[in-house]
């Protein structure tokens, strides 16, 4: 147990502070996140937050999946350059997948160090996000370039 | 306040109303069904029966989110729907939503025969 209130807590439970609001109520699971981890139950407002970056990152993942239709659909073919759209459109819907799957595990990994108190630890997502649309810029700044500008 | 007393977790908002976390959650989830929604919307025009597959899951969602912070309210803000099976659930479905893109962006023309 924390012995100072006032100091945040490595591992607080809810209701910090308030009395009375029983940290662990009798007669329910502790394992309600249904990792099986063990450990102690965290915050729920921990647990929340670790959701809420799992729904933002399946946003993240819907909005590429998005861009990359709308250019296959939206998008009139680079004239004389075959499957140039699908050169940009590929790579950001199989992204989309990547971060799908991969949000699950950060997901999984966060509520691991919650339930042990571990600290959560840097996410490698954000940086994979960032080279990964980097790249798909300059792809698509090159086949802009590239296409004569008379279209169709 | 007789007792100086550092600005911690008691100043914290949330530790008067923990339920503002679970609104935040709660409006999360509605982002999320309305983001399933708009690209069904958007696939509409390529393929209408994935495109209304995509907006029913987007229904789908919206109703995982409202059951899940349901659940959590009628458990004192507290967890008790198998949230790893909602991730699960989630998962599963935005990555066969990609694999369905996937499928109708390699069948688009590659040259555009109009």
């Amino acid at each position: 147990m924390a012995g100072d209130p006032s100091r945040p807590a490595a591992h607080p439970v809810a209701g910090n502070g308030k009395p009375a609001q029983p940290p662990s109520p009798a007669g329910r699971s502790h394992d309600s996140d249904g990792t099986g981890e063990g450990g102690t139950e965290p915050d729920a407002r921990f647990t929340f937050a670790n959701e809420r970056t799992f729904l933002a990152w399946h946003r993240t993942a819907l909005a590429l999946i998005v861009a990359g239709l709308a250019i296959v659909q939206f998008l009139p073919p680079f004239p004389g350059i075959p499957f140039g759209r699908h050169l940009l459109a590929v790579p950001l819907i199989v992204l989309g997948g990547v971060l799908s799957v991969a949000s699950y595990l950060e997901w999984t990994r966060h509520q691991r160090a919650l339930r042990r108190g571990e600290p959560v630890g840097v996410s490698v997502l954000p940086r994979v996000l960032a080279i990964a649309i980097t790249l798909l810029a300059v792809a698509a700044a090159v086949l802009s370039v590239l296409a004569p500008a008379s279209g169709n | 306040m007789p007792s100086p007393v550092p600005p911690g977790p008691a100043d914290d908002i949330e530790d008067r109303d923990p339920g503002l976390a679970r609104e935040r959650t709660d409006l999360a989830w509605t982002r999320t069904a309305i983001a399933f929604a708009a690209l069904g919307a958007a696939m509409l025009r390529t393929n209408a029966v994935a495109g209304a597959l995509v907006m029913v899951a987007g229904a789908a969602v919206w109703g995982l989110g409202q059951l899940s912070a349901r659940d959590a309210r009628a458990a004192g803000r507290r967890y008790r729907l198998d949230q790893r099976r909602t991730v699960q659930i989630i998962t599963a479905t935005t990555t066969l939503v990609s694999v369905v893109a996937l499928v109708l962006v390699l069948l688009a023309p590659a040259r555009g025969s109009r």
